[in-house]
C-alpha cells in the first residue's frame, strides 16, 4: 500500500508536541550530611536506637520504628552483592537529561555497616555476578565529587 | 569505625534537576473537525446539543450540563463582542506572543460560550468590554487554535 | 457506624496502545456513559465523583477542571488524587471511604491514563522513593522488576522457562476478554526468545503502554438495592504503602502485600485464602510478579509458585483462577490499571465477565492495585452480605 492510499483510508486526527524543561530545586535537608559526606569519600548512614538498622538515605526518623534517629553511623568500603541487572536499552541518565546505553548493571549492596545502597559494578558480565559477593567502592576523583550517588563511580569485586 | 574520622559539614544542599517533557496532544475527532476547518477553510466551527440546544465553541463532545453526546455542527460568521480582557505585561516561556498583549474572552455570535483569544490591530489602552471582533487569520496554518492569528476590531 | 456499601455499576474502555481518536476526557467520558448504562443510571443521579491518573505521565495540571465538564458533571462534589502506580487503587479506597459515610448516596469514581501521549515523560530518570538519591539511578518499572526477579530466581529454583510459562497463561486469558489490549497467542519459545531489556525481562514480560478508562459506581447499602439486584459487596479494603523496599526490606523479592492480605484476611476471618476466594485480579506490572504475589496473598507456599505452572494449574478453569481478565501484562492504562481489576473482579462475582468468567459460584475476588517498589492497595469484594 502507499502512502497516498493509506491517507485515504484512515481519517486525519490532529496531534501536537509541546516540549518542556522545567527546572526544580529539591532541599537535601538532613540528608545533606550523607552528601557532604560522599564528596570526602566516605559513606554515612542514619541508624536506628531502637532496631539498630542503618538506613540509605539518611533519614531522621526510621521508617519503621518511628523514632528519631541522631547517630550517624560510618558504612565502610566495603559490602555484599544483594542483587543485579543490566539494563539493554536506553535509559535516560538525569545528570545530562540524555538517552544513553548502561554498560554497568546496576547492583545493590549491604555495606559493612549493614546500611544498603544502590550502584554501578565494574563486572559488565552479569553471569559474572553471585548473590554474596565481596565488593569494594571506587570513587570519582576528588575534584569531581558533587554529593551524588554517581561519586561511587562504581562498586569492584575483590577476591576472598 | 568512625570515631577518629574528621567531622563531616552538616551544611543544607540544594540540589538542581532538569525534568524534561515532551507530551503528545491528541486533540481526538471532535477537536480534529474544528482545528482541519481553521486550517482548510478559515471557518470557526460550533456544536450543538442536542438536549439544551446550546451551542459550544470551541467545541466539545459531550455538553458539560447534560452529559449528551453532541454531534450537529453549527458554522459562525466568526464575530462576536468582547465579553473580558486583560493585557499581559509580565514575560514567562511558552507566551504565545511576546508581551505586552490582550488577552480577552470573545462571545461569538450564534454561541452559548465564550472563547479564550488574543486581541490585535488595537490601542491597549481603548479595549471596551462589549466592543465587537471579528478574527484574523495566519497565512500559513496547520491546525492549531493561533491558525486564528488574533480577533482586531470590526469596522 | 460505617454502612455497608456496593458496586452497583462498572464500565470500561476498549484498551489499546494508541487512541488518536479522542482526547483524554473524550475517553474518561467513553468509560463513563458505560458505567452509567451499566448501573441504569444518569449523570444528574451522582452526586460524587472522585477521580484521578498518574499525573506525571499525563502532562496536564489540574485535569478536573477539563474532565468535569465533559462528564456533565460540573457543581457536583468532587476529588481528583493521583498516587503513581496505585493511583486506581487509592481512587477507589476513597469512593468506598465517601460511600461509607453515608452522606453521599451515588459516588462514580473514574481513572484513566493515555500513555500514547506521554512518550518522554520520565526525562527526569527518576523512579525512586527519594528524588536525590534513587533518582541518579536510571531505575523503572523494568529494571526495578529484573531485580526483584533475578532474586526471585535466585532464591527459588524458578527458570525462564517458567517465568515465560506466566506469560503465556496471560496470554490465554487476554484472548477470551475483548476489552484487554494484548492479545497475542504467545507460545513459550515466543516469549523466550523476545527482545531482552534488562535481564531476565524481556519485553514481552511488562506491562505494555495504554490508553484506557475504566469507571466504577459505589453506593450504600439501601440505595445499592434500590439500583440493582446484582449488587457486589465490598466487603474490605486496606492501603499499605512502603519507599524504597528494594534496599529496606529483608527480602528484595517481597512487597507489601502479605502484610496487607494478613490484615484483611484477620477482619474478615479468612483463614484458608485459596478456598474462600474464588477470583483474583491482582496487580502484576510484570509476568514473573505474578508469582511472588500468588505466594504473598496466601495460594502457596514461599518460593513454589512457579510450580504450579510447571503443572498447569493456573488458568481461568483451572484450580487456581489468578488474573482471568489477562492481568496487566496485557491491559496498563497505569491510574486506571487498579481499577480495571476492581471491575473485572465485580464481573466474576456478578458472572458477567463473558468469555473469561470463571466457572462456579464466586463468593468472594480480591483486587489489588500496585504501585512503586512494593505499594499494595487491597479490595475484597463479596456476593452476599
Amino acid at each position: 500500500m502507499t502512502a497516498e492510499q493509506k491517507k485515504e483510508e484512515q481519517p486525519e486526527f490532529i496531534q501536537f508536541r509541546y516540549p518542556r524543561e522545567v527546572p526544580y530545586e529539591h532541599a537535601l535537608g538532613y540528608q545533606s550530611k550523607f552528601a557532604n559526606a560522599l564528596k570526602q569519600g566516605r559513606i554515612i548512614a542514619t541508624k536506628c536506637p531502637v532496631c539498630g538498622r542503618c538506613t540509605i538515605p539518611p533519614r531522621i526518623v526510621c521508617p519503621f520504628h518511628h523514632v528519631k534517629q541522631t547517630e550517624w553511623v560510618d558504612q565502610g568500603q566495603r559490602g555484599r552483592l544483594i542483587s543485579a541487572f543490566k539494563i539493554n536499552f536506553p535509559m535516560f541518565n538525569s545528570r545530562t537529561g540524555e538517552l544513553q546505553n548502561w554498560e554497568n548493571p546496576i547492583i545493590a549492596v549491604e555495606l559493612e555497616g549493614g546500611a544498603r545502597m544502590d550502584g554501578w559494578c565494574a563486572e559488565t558480565d552479569p553471569s559474572k555476578l553471585k548473590t554474596g559477593m565481596l565488593l569494594e567502592a571506587v570513587w570519582r576523583p576528588e575534584e569531581e565529587r558533587q554529593g551524588r550517588a554517581d561519586d561511587i563511580l562504581h562498586w569492584k569485586p575483590v577476591e576472598e | 569505625m568512625a570515631e577518629n574520622l574528621p567531622e563531616i559539614s552538616s551544611e543544607p544542599i540544594v540540589a538542581g534537576v532538569t525534568a524534561h517533557s515532551n507530551f503528545l496532544v491528541s486533540t481526538g475527532a471532535t477537536g480534529t473537525k474544528f482545528l482541519s476547518e481553521l486550517r482548510d477553510n478559515k471557518k470557526i466551527m460550533g456544536i450543538k446539543c442536542p438536549k439544551c440546544s446550546k451551542v459550544y465553541v470551541p467545541p466539545r463532545t459531550h455538553c458539560p450540563t447534560c452529559f449528551a453526546r453532541m454531534s450537529e455542527w453549527v458554522e459562525l460568521s466568526g464575530k462576536g463582542s468582547l465579553s473580558s480582557y486583560t493585557v499581559v505585561r509580565y514575560k514567562e516561556p511558552y507566551m504565545p506572543k511576546e508581551p505586552p498583549y490582550a488577552y480577552g474572552v470573545i462571545q461569538m455570535d450564534g454561541a452559548d460560550t465564550g472563547m479564550a483569544h488574543i486581541l490585535g490591530e488595537v490601542d491597549l489602552d481603548k479595549i471596551k468590554v462589549g466592543m465587537r471582533l471579528e478574527p484574523v487569520f495566519k497565512e500559513q496554518r496547520e491546525g492549531s487554535i493561533l491558525d486564528i492569528d488574533y480577533f482586531k476590531p470590526s469596522s | 457506624m460505617a454502612e455497608r456499601i456496593a458496586i452497583v455499576g462498572v464500565g470500561q474502555t476498549h484498551h489499546k496502545s494508541k487512541r488518536p481518536d479522542v482526547t483524554t476526557a473524550e475517553m474518561i467520558a467513553e468509560s463513563v456513559e458505560r458505567c452509567l448504562e451499566d448501573a441504569g443510571l444518569q449523570m444528574k443521579d451522582v452526586d460524587h465523583l472522585v477521580g484521578g491518573s498518574f499525573e506525571v505521565a499525563d502532562g496536564y495540571h489540574c485535569p478536573d477542571k477539563w474532565i468535569i465538564p465533559e462528564l456533565g458533571a460540573v457543581g457536583k462534589a468532587g476529588l481528583e488524587l493521583q498516587n503513581v502506580g496505585t493511583t486506581g487503587g487509592v481512587l477507589a479506597v476513597a469512593s468506598f471511604n465517601i460511600a461509607a459515610t453515608g452522606l453521599f448516596d451515588t459516588v462514580l469514581c473514574y481513572s484513566w491514563q493515555k500513555m500514547d501521549e506521554a512518550a518522554g515523560a520520565f526525562g527526569r530518570g527518576g523512579g525512586g522513593a527519594n528524588e536525590y538519591w534513587t533518582g541518579q539511578f536510571p531505575m523503572s518499572p523494568i529494571t526495578n522488576f529484573a531485580r526483584r526477579t533475578y532474586a526471585y530466581m535466585d532464591r527459588s529454583g524458578c527458570t525462564e522457562e517458567h517465568i515465560a510459562m506466566v506469560r503465556v497463561k496471560q496470554d490465554q486469558c487476554a484472548l477470551k476478554n475483548p476489552y484487554a489490549q494484548l492479545r497475542l497467542g504467545l507460545t513459550v519459545e515466543q516469549v523466550m526468545s523476545d527482545v531482552l531489556l534488562a535481564w531476565p525481562i524481556r519485553r514481552l514480560h511488562m506491562c505494555p503502554t495504554t490508553a484506557g478508562a475504566a469507571a466504577f459506581i459505589v453506593c450504600p447499602e439501601e440505595r445499592a438495592k434500590k439500583v440493582t439486584d446484582k449488587p457486589v459487596w465490598v466487603e474490605d479494603w486496606f492501603t499499605c504503602h512502603q519507599g524504597g523496599a528494594l534496599t529496606m526490606a529483608e527480602d528484595p523479592t517481597s512487597s507489601t502485600l502479605r502484610h496487607a492480605c494478613e490484615v484483611v484476611y484477620k477482619r474478615q476471618n479468612i483463614k484458608n485464602p485459596v478456598k474462600e476466594i474464588q477470583a483474583w485480579e491482582v496487580y502484576e506490572p510484570a509476568s514473573p510478579a505474578e508469582l511472588r504475589w500468588m505466594e504473598e496473598v496466601g495460594i502457596c507456599e514461599d518460593y513454589t509458585a512457579w510450580k504450579l505452572f510447571e503443572q498447569d494449574k493456573v488458568g481461568i478453569d483451572k484450580e487456581v483462577p489468578f488474573n482471568p481478565s489477562g492481568g496487566v501484562t496485557a491491559t496498563n492504562p497505569i491510574g486506571a490499571t487498579p481499577v480495571v481489576r476492581l471491575v473485572e473482579a465485580a464481573l466474576q462475582v456478578r458472572g458477567d465477565a463473558g468469555e473469561h468468567q470463571i466457572p462456579g459460584k464466586i463468593e468472594r475476588a480480591l483486587a489489588t492495585g500496585y504501585g512503586g517498589q512494593g505499594e499494595n492497595v487491597i479490595m475484597l469484594l463479596r456476593k452476599t452480605l
